[in-house]
């Protein structure tokens, strides 16, 4: 009984997986020996075969609204990302050029402290303070306007209290 | 008939290789031509999978946003209906996370009107009629079957996917789409006959 229940079971377990991939050549024949020879299965092949029509045959469709509006999207966004994506390649060309032009002029700038180092007869960690100085000097000027800005800004809104 | 088969393979394995090549430049003209040919089928498995049609348009937008976004990641060994209904599952399940930390069952609504079904036109004839109200049967069945159950079928029976496809869409074991499949498909019938339990 429980054997003619797990063949029962098997047999429709194939029918509903059937297709060209699903079933090996020994399921399909064991499976078309059954079916012949079983009422209930071929009953329940039909209905399979009934109810698998009936849900191809529903029909949904996109508007043409939708995909017109998804395309503009799309192109909106691929336009947005190319933008972005120059001017990641315009920053990273402009790094890479400070980059290089620092380390050529760093170069030539110590040589050239050196230099008058040696011609005034300074004490070389002078000359070096100096340099550092001079290295250092745009990112302090900088600095000390933005910290002025800053302040200055504090001042005007210091006495709202929000 | 091997000879066939070989064609349709390498002409398909082809197609994947020139739209991963596409992708990866950000093609707009690639990309309006896949949204055209995939229009219906994808807002159809997002339909069923969300079960509304409102959010399976919105859905329907952003899967091919993150088409265009992550188009790199396309791997032309598998079809390109594979991974795009991939890419469209995650977000419908990034969605419902939003909302709720759920699986897909959460994807399953609460006596929403879904599937609006439109129209097929006048019947003219018996068998019209008669397939719509098949139709408006299955449709109403599917209404109530688990929201993976409904994918399940949806990718075998509407989009003719083969199982181990349908297992790599759904991110799950060959066996577990199967008896979805099964599963799926027998608790349908009694809706067809018009007696659902």
């Amino acid at each position: 009984m429980s054997r003619s229940n797990d063949a029962h079971d098997r047999a429709r377990q194939l029918i509903v997986l059937a297709g060209p991939e699903a079933l090996s050549q020994a399921d399909q024949t064991w499976l078309t020996t059954h079916v012949e020879t079983c009422a209930s299965c071929r009953a329940f092949t039909e209905n399979a075969r009934e109810t698998i029509h009936a849900l191809r045959g529903i029909p949904i469709a996109a508007e043409r609204s939708l995909v017109s509006t998804t395309k503009m999207t799309v192109r909106r966004r691929a336009l947005e990302l190319q933008r972005q994506r120059e001017r990641l390649w315009m920053v990273s060309i402009s790094c890479i050029a400070v980059t290089l032009f620092a380390a050529l002029t760093t170069a030539a700038m110590w040589r050239g402290f050196g230099w008058l180092g040696e011609r005034t007869q300074l004490a070389s960690s002078v000359w070096q303070v100096a340099f550092l100085v001079f290295c250092l000097m745009p990112a302090l000027v900088v600095g000390m306007f933005l910290l002025a800005r800053e302040t200055q800004l504090s001042d005007h809104t210091g006495g709202y209290s929000g | 008939m091997n000879a066939t088969a070989c064609y349709f393979e390498n002409s398909m394995a082809q197609e994947s290789t020139e739209i991963a090549r596409g992708l990866r430049r950000r093609d707009p003209d690639l990309l309006d031509r896949l949204i055209e040919q995939y229009q219906h089928r994808l807002l159809r498995y997002l339909m069923y999978l969300t079960g509304r049609r409102e959010l399976a348009e919105d859905l329907f937008q952003e899967t091919w946003i993150r088409v265009l976004e992550r188009g790199h990641q396309f791997n032309d060994k598998y079809s390109f209906s594979t991974w795009l209904f991939a890419v469209a599952r995650n977000l419908a399940i990034d969605h419902m996370r939003r909302k709720q930390p759920a699986s897909l069952d959460g994807l399953l609504n609460d006596g929403e009107a879904a599937f609006d079904v439109p129209a097929t036109g006048q019947p003219t004839a018996f068998d019209m009629t008669l397939q719509r109200e098949q139709n408006e049967q299955i449709s109403a069945g599917m209404e109530h079957l688990p929201a993976e159950y409904r994918e399940a079928l949806v990718l075998r029976f509407q989009e003719g996917m083969s199982l181990d496809e349908i297992a790599t869409v759904a991110n799950v074991p060959l066996g577990t789409v199967k008896s979805r499949i099964y599963r799926g498909l027998s608790a349908l019938e009694p809706w067809l006959k018009g007696s659902p339990l």
